[in-house]
């Protein structure tokens, strides 16, 4: 009977087993177990009945069905041994199902990571290359100190961009040039004309003046009398009446205009 | 007239010229006064003023004396400016703004020597507080 309970327990776990092609071996167990069951109650019902009937039975009958059990029990070793031996298969395949799972789940890790990375490195490389790009622009407009303190020095000294500090409304001192320092520059005395002259400021009637004497002509720094280091205005080619880029030499044509043309347009002369 | 070659003293001479008007340009009466005469409508004229922009570079900065007039430089290139400028009061106001302007810094030094002045005087009172909270 344990024999049975056995056979029982094996078939829970064939159930598990998948099916081949043919009957699955746990059809095959079964049948075999009904065979032998049929067997050996034929063989018992004869046992019994040939100790009751007390003849002596031919041996014929009970040698065939022992026969056929010893074969079905044999078939039956078999299949149990089949079993098994695909219990064990399918034992393998889950533990190598989880090894896939395992190793699925690794590169989905190294995948994140690598994206990480990637982003993490796309991000340096694009603030390295704007750090770069102003580098460089510093670079380009980087001026030596020692100039800086020198220019800082030139226009505060000459209170170009800061007031002096005793100023009062009614000095004739300003942040622009006056009319008296314009009028003693080179633009001033390009042409001469006259008007009613004045010194200090007339509003509105810059260049239209008279020439002072020349001891008077007061040196304005702002004229670049220190200038003459080699450097030249841009060249322009051609007509101010064109659209840029195209200039003209038209220009001093243009200053030299103006001062004629406020002399002209100036309601007196002479 | 095209592409006239200049020769080195003419380009030394026309680059004072250009050194002296563009620091002409700072002042806000000299503005008007073109302004009024027409000269700020004729096309040739804004080009011109386009054409004056270098003097912002450092290059040729350095040479300017009076720098408010890189600020008006880049104001008339603007035409609602331009317009503007025929008033006389628009002028004025300039004027006066700009005025006030350069009178800030002189006005900030001297309310920092004021503030300093008034720190020093604090100070002698201060180690006379400190003996009497020591007895």
């Amino acid at each position: 009977m344990c024999f049975i309970s056995h056979a029982c327990a094996l078939r829970k776990r064939g159930q598990t087993v998948m099916a081949a092609a043919e009957k699955p071996t746990k059809e095959k167990l079964l049948a075999t177990l009904d065979d032998i069951e049929v067997l050996s109650r034929e063989l018992i019902e004869m046992l019994a009945l040939s100790r009751t009937q007390k003849l002596p039975q031919p041996g014929e009958d009970t040698e065939q069905i022992l026969e056929l059990l010893v074969q079905r029990d044999k078939e039956f070793q078999e299949l149990m041994q089949t079993a098994v031996e695909q219990g064990k298969v399918h034992q393998e395949m889950q533990a190598l199902e989880k090894e896939v799972e395992k190793r699925d789940s690794d590169i989905q890790q190294l995948q994140k990571q690598l994206k990480e990375a990637e982003h993490i490195l796309a991000t340096a490389v694009y603030q390295a290359k704007e750090k770069l790009k102003s580098i460089e622009k510093a670079r380009k407009g980087s001026i030596s100190s020692e100039e800086i303190i020198k220019y800082a020095h030139r226009i505060s000294a000459s209170n170009a961009v800061c007031a002096p500090l005793n100023w009062v409304p009614g000095d004739p001192r300003r942040p622009y040039p006056t009319d008296l320092e314009m009028r003693s520059g080179i633009l001033g005395n390009m042409s001469n004309m006259s008007t009613n002259g004045v010194n200090g400021h007339l509003p509105g009637d810059a260049l239209a003046a008279g020439r002072l004497p020349d001891i008077l002509t007061p040196q304005y720094p702002w004229q670049s009398a220190d200038v003459s280091l080699g450097i030249l205005p841009p060249h322009h080619g051609n007509d101010f009446g064109l659209e840029p880029p195209g200039h003209n030499k038209e220009n001093e044509d243009d200053v030299e205009a103006m001062s004629t043309d406020s002399s002209s347009s100036s309601s007196d002369s002479d | 007239m095209a592409g006239v070659m200049e020769t080195e003293e003419q380009a030394r001479h026309r680059f004072q010229l250009e050194l002296e008007f563009v620091q002409c340009l700072a002042n806000p009466n000299y503005l008007n006064f073109l302004a009024q005469r027409g000269y700020l409508r004729e096309k040739p004229f804004v080009n011109y003023l386009k054409y004056l922009l270098y003097w912002k570079e450092p290059e040729y900065a350095k040479f300017l004396k009076y720098p408010h007039c890189l600020h008006m430089l880049e104001l008339l290139q603007y035409e609602h400016f331009r317009k503007e400028l025929v008033n006389a009061q628009c002028a004025k106001f300039i004027d006066e703004q700009q005025i006030l302007h350069w009178q800030h810094y002189s006005r900030k030094r001297t309310r920092l020597q004021q503030a300093l002045a008034e720190q020093q005087q604090q100070q002698p009172q201060a180690p006379s507080h400190g003996n009497t909270t020591s007895k």
